[in-house]
Order: C-alpha cells, then sequence, then structure tokens
C-alpha cells in the first residue's frame, strides 16, 4: 500500500508521532485502517514506570551466569518446555478450616452413599454390594434360580431373549438352567426346531399384530420375537415365532410364506440356530 | 495465586532446595539428573549431569558457589553451582541418603543406607575449598548406627553446628556432638519411619514428619517435642515457615496406592498449619501425586514443592496470606503497641 501508484497515495497512513508530554508520560499518536477501511487514528497514552529492584550483588551477579548442562546454549529468559505457568489455585486460609473440610466430607459421603444405592444391588438380597459378593448366594441363589426357571414359558423366553427381564442379564448357557441340572454341552439349550424366522413385515406391525392378528388361528404360540432397533425401538420386520408343535409351524409356514400382509408379502422359513 | 510449573525431571522429585538467599531453586529427582531454576521467574540455569541412579539428595553451599548431590548410585558429588562441572565423587558402599552442608563450618554431612549387610551410617568430610577437586575420601566423623537403632535416613545440623540430629527409619530422633560424635539423646516421637527434617531459621528447633501421618516440632536443646500436626495422610516432608507463624506439611498416599485412587481422595495438597495453635489453616492443591518436598523460600514469599508426578510447583504468596492473624495475635500485637 505504501508503494502504489499516485492514485493511492491518499489512502497512505501518516507516520506514528510520539510526543513526550511534560508530566513524564508519552503520546503515541499511530494511524490504522478499520474493517471499513477507514482510516482510524489511534492515541494511546503510556506511562512507564522503572521498577528497581535492590537485590544482593551476589544474586545479581548468579543472574549473569551463562546456561550449562541440558539448558547450554538457550537464549536468555525461560523456556516454555520446562517453565510454565500454572493454573490458578487457590490459599484461603482460615481458622475453622476443619470444620468446614469435615461438613464438606459428610456431604460428599452422603452423595456418595445415594450413589451406591442406585449403583449396586444385589439381585439375590438386595442388599449394598455386587451379585457376586452376596453372602447369600448359596441359599438364594439357587431359589431365585429356581424361580427364574419355572414362570410361563412366554414370558420367560422373550425376556431373556429381549433382555428386558427383571431380572437382569443372564448369560446364554445359564438361561433355561434348571437348579441341579449340569450343563449340558450346547450352547443354546432352547430348542429352535419350532420356530419360523419371519421377514418382510411392514413396520407398523408389532408383537401384539402378530401373535393375534398373522397367526390369530394359532392358539399353540409359544413365543414371538420382534427384533428392533435397539435406539428407536422400531421394528426391522423381522420376527421370530415358535409354535408348540412342528406341525403347527409347518402349517404356518405353507399357510403364510408368500403371501400379503400389510402392504408387504411375507416371507417365512426354518429359523437356523445362530453359529 | 498462579503457580509456575518446573517440568525439568522426567521421574518423581526427591528433594527440592532454595539456596541461602533464595534466588536459585536447587531439585533432584529419580531421574538422574539435577536442575538448578532462577526462582523468581521459573528459568532453568542448567543441568548437573553425571549420576548414574536416582539422585536422593541435594545441597547448596552458604555461599551458593557449590553444590552436593547424594545418589542411589553409592556416591556423592560435588558440584560447581556457576558451570555445572562436577567437581569431585566421594565413593561410598551403600547409597546417599541425605547431605548437608555444614552452615558454619566446611564441612559436609551424610547419611548413607544400610543395604546389603552394611550398616547405615552417619559420615563428616572435611571441605578442602583451597583445592576443590581434591577432597578427602577419609571421614573425620564416623557414626555407625547404634546396635539398638535401626538405620537414619535423615540428618541436619543444629544450631552452630552444634548436634548433628537424625531421623531414623522407625520413628526415632537421635543427637550427636557434631564435635566428636558422641551419642547425646534419642527420642521416640513418631510410630513409622521419619520422611524429612527441617531446621527453623536459627536451627534451635526443627520439625519432622512422619508415615504416620503427624508432623512434630521438636527442641533441638531439650529434644522434646512441641507441637504435633496432625493430617489424614503419611507425610513425606514438612517445613518451617519464615515471616509468618505457619508450618508447611506435605504428602499423600503412597506412591504406590496412588493407581487405586482418584487425584481428589489422594490428599496430594500442602497443608499449611499454624505452628502454635497446630490448627490446620489452609490447603494447596495442584499435584497429581504425593508431594515429596516442600521448601519455603529464605524471605518467607514462597514455597516450592516437588511432587511424585515429576512436577515442582512454585508458589508465591499473595497479601491474603501475610495479613492473614488469629484474632489472639491481633489483640497481643496492638496490646504491645
Amino acid at each position: 500500500m505504501a508503494t502504489g501508484s499516485w492514485a493511492d497515495e491518499e489512502d497512505e497512513l501518516p507516520p506514528t508521532r510520539i510526543i513526550d508530554n511534560k508530566d513524564g508520560t508519552k503520546l503515541v499518536i499511530s494511524y490504522k485502517f478499520n474493517e471499513d477501511n477507514k482510516k482510524v487514528q489511534i492515541t494511546q497514552k503510556i506511562k512507564h514506570t522503572m521498577i528497581r529492584e535492590h537485590v544482593h550483588p551476589a544474586v545479581a551477579a548468579r543472574r549473569k551466569w551463562k546456561k550449562y548442562g541440558a539448558e547450554k546454549d538457550k537464549p536468555e529468559g525461560p523456556d516454555l518446555s520446562t517453565t510454565q505457568i500454572g493454573d490458578p489455585v487457590q490459599l484461603k486460609l482460615s481458622f475453622n478450616m476443619k470444620q468446614a473440610e469435615l461438613e464438606e466430607e459428610e456431604k460428599q459421603k452422603a452423595e456418595q452413599k445415594s450413589t451406591t444405592i442406585n449403583v449396586f444391588k444385589c439381585r439375590y438380597c438386595g442388599g449394598e454390594h455386587f451379585t457376586a459378593r452376596c453372602p447369600y448366594k448359596e441359599t438364594l441363589g439357587s431359589m431365585s434360580q429356581s424361580t427364574a426357571s419355572n414362570p410361563p414359558p412366554e414370558d420367560e423366553s422373550s425376556g431373556n431373549a429381549g433382555g428386558s427381564g427383571g431380572s437382569g442379564y443372564v448369560p446364554p448357557h445359564l438361561r433355561n438352567r434348571k437348579p441341579g441340572e449340569a450343563s449340558s454341552g450346547g450352547k443354546f439349550e432352547r430348542d429352535d426346531s419350532t420356530t419360523l424366522r419371519v421377514t418382510q413385515l411392514n413396520e407398523i406391525v408389532d408383537e401384539d399384530m402378530i401373535r393375534h392378528e398373522l397367526f390369530g388361528n394359532f392358539r399353540s404360540i409359544q413365543r414371538v420375537n420382534l427384533v428392533r432397533n435397539r435406539e428407536t425401538g422400531k421394528s426391522k420386520g423381522l420376527a421370530y415365532v415358535a409354535f408348540a408343535t412342528i406341525s403347527d409351524a409347518e402349517r404356518a409356514l405353507e399357510m403364510y410364506n408368500g403371501k400379503g400382509y400389510h402392504n408387504l408379502i411375507l416371507q417365512l422359513e426354518w429359523s437356523k440356530p445362530k453359529k | 495465586m498462579r503457580p509456575i510449573l518446573l517440568k525439568g525431571h522426567e521421574r518423581s522429585l526427591t528433594q527440592v532446595k532454595f539456596n541461602k538467599e533464595g534466588d536459585l531453586i536447587l531439585s533432584v529427582g529419580k531421574d538422574t539428573v539435577a536442575s538448578i531454576w532462577y526462582s523468581f521467574n521459573g528459568e532453568r540455569l542448567g543441568t548437573l549431569k553425571g549420576h548414574s541412579g536416582t539422585i536422593w539428595t541435594i545441597d547448596v553451599s552458604e555461599d551458593s558457589k557449590l553444590a552436593i548431590t547424594g545418589s542411589a548410585d553409592f556416591s556423592a558429588k560435588l558440584w560447581n553451582v556457576e558451570t555445572g562441572e562436577c567437581l569431585f565423587t566421594w565413593s561410598l558402599e551403600t547409597p546417599v541418603r541425605r547431605v548437608e552442608f555444614n552452615p558454619y563450618k566446611d564441612e559436609i554431612l551424610m547419611a548413607i543406607d544400610a543395604v546389603m549387610g552394611f550398616n547405615g551410617r552417619i559420615l563428616v568430610f572435611k571441605l578442602n575449598k583451597d583445592n576443590l577437586s581434591e577432597q578427602s575420601t577419609e571421614p573425620i566423623l564416623d557414626i555407625p548406627t547404634r546396635k539398638d537403632f535401626v538405620k537414619a535416613m535423615i540428618v541436619g545440623y543444629s544450631y552452630g553446628g552444634k548436634y548433628i540430629v537424625a531421623g531414623h527409619q522407625d520413628g526415632v530422633i537421635s543427637k550427636y556432638d557434631a564435635e566428636n560424635g558422641k551419642f547425646m539423646a534419642s527420642e521416640k516421637i513418631h510410630e513409622k519411619q521419619i520422611t524429612d527434617i527441617q531446621f527453623s531459621e536459627d536451627r534451635t528447633y526443627f520439625i519432622t514428619s512422619s508415615k504416620d501421618k503427624t508432623a512434630c516440632l521438636v527442641d533441638t536443646d531439650s529434644f522434646k517435642v512441641l507441637k504435633t500436626y496432625e493430617t489424614d495422610a503419611p507425610m513425606n516432608s514438612a517445613t518451617i515457615t519464615p515471616v509468618k507463624d505457619f508450618v508447611v506439611l506435605g504428602g499423600g498416599q503412597e506412591a504406590r496406592d496412588v493407581t487405586t485412587t482418584s487425584a481428589k481422595q489422594g490428599k496430594f495438597e500442602a497443608r499449611f498449619f499454624h505452628k502454635v495453635f497446630q490448627d490446620e489453616i489452609g490447603r494447596v492443591a495442584g499435584h497429581f501425586g504425593p508431594l515429596n518436598y516442600v521448601a519455603m523460600h529464605p524471605n518467607g514469599s514462597g514455597y516450592a514443592s516437588g511432587g511424585e508426578d515429576g512436577f515442582i510447583r512454585l508458589h508465591y504468596f499473595e497479601k491474603h496470606y501475610f495479613d492473614f492473624k488469629y484474632d489472639v495475635e491481633l489483640t497481643a500485637n496492638s496490646s504491645l503497641a
């Protein structure tokens, strides 16, 4: 901008002026262009104060020492890699610090207690510890397991598969286990031979509709499990339906495979065990 | 207040010290290099390189020209503080846990550890100031740990260089005549290991810190506990503040337990106690690990703490600190006037 053509000359900035005042302050007048490209005058009043620090002559001499070791040949002044300014810290001196602290600690403890109630709850006895550490594990544990395997089959199976059952997570190999029954090998002990896999379901179809509308004339439906999106809860158009007998399942497969339901053509097949 | 962070060490700090005028800070840690800093802006003057093991301790002479370090590599080294060169090396049979210049005489005090069947000892060497690179390796005083005592890892000179005071592993303090090394007194004041002894300005009394979560103010002559400061964590260091009647304690959860606790629970704070009333009056947080050493600026304007986290935090107090007084102190002063 400074060495432009004569047409630009008007846009040149006047040089900065420094005026020494009588009272020891300095007036600095400088110019610059603001955002709208207009010339702006900046007037700053500056006062210099010399701070003279009296130090021991030895201290003054030590400040002139040359750096050595890892700092050798480094420029004067603190190196940011070794010297930094930390975040401000508070030192509030008070007489009753202990009391205030005790109060705070108690508050914290109370808070902690209230959170632990929410966090830990034994599934056997309801106490504030991990289920695995329950002192009544031996006695209560087997009881609750035997009750868990007894409720109506429909409830149990949908609860276990969907994870929405009341008693929390049960690992697959422990599901449906009867008390005293040793692990009988297979990954899934559930018998899937009577289960049909129903795909191409309309999104609006829910479990009740499958049970009562679609397969309404089959009395022997044991379990309907509609696969849903974990987050939105929307149906993925896929369901597993278990019948009481193989013949019922066969009948349903023949009846509905390739038939229309809520504007979509259903596809039914035998459920394959997971690998 | 905004602390200045000095990040010159790669491992935890073991000792941080000011020189007599307070313009230099000397720090040593578990890495093998000592650092020297300017206290007014935190600039590093240089490093002292030469040891091959953890440096446990450092001290600086009264005129700030010489420094001495004691290391786990079984040696102590004498350094020129201005140039950073090593002037002399003492080879010892065990690690050196504490070194100190005699502020009144040309002598060096060392406490050496008891390991590998060797007995812990307190040694005094003559400092040859005429030819610094030629030092005697024969101690002028050799005080082996007494049969009924466990090893002492902390030592210091009392007023006038009259006594040598030692802090033992089992919480006992003992006192020896600095002239001939004769045992004079002992007192069990702590339940556990004594981690630090720092003297008052005039060296007539000192403060001890211990793993038993307390610190004690002890009179050098009578060897009686004057004051006790109780905390809730093992203490690694304690110091007496000049100007104000406070003491500063540093410590925290044991290093090996740190990973199992959060920073908040670890109690990694410098604690301020009133020296006379024994009340805790304030805390300064900031370190991520236990404080291994706290040192006061000799003019009382600030303090530095070296932590297990490898940082030195240098603090300068604000006005509030100097204005703080108990009501009793205020009335006592006004009645005097």
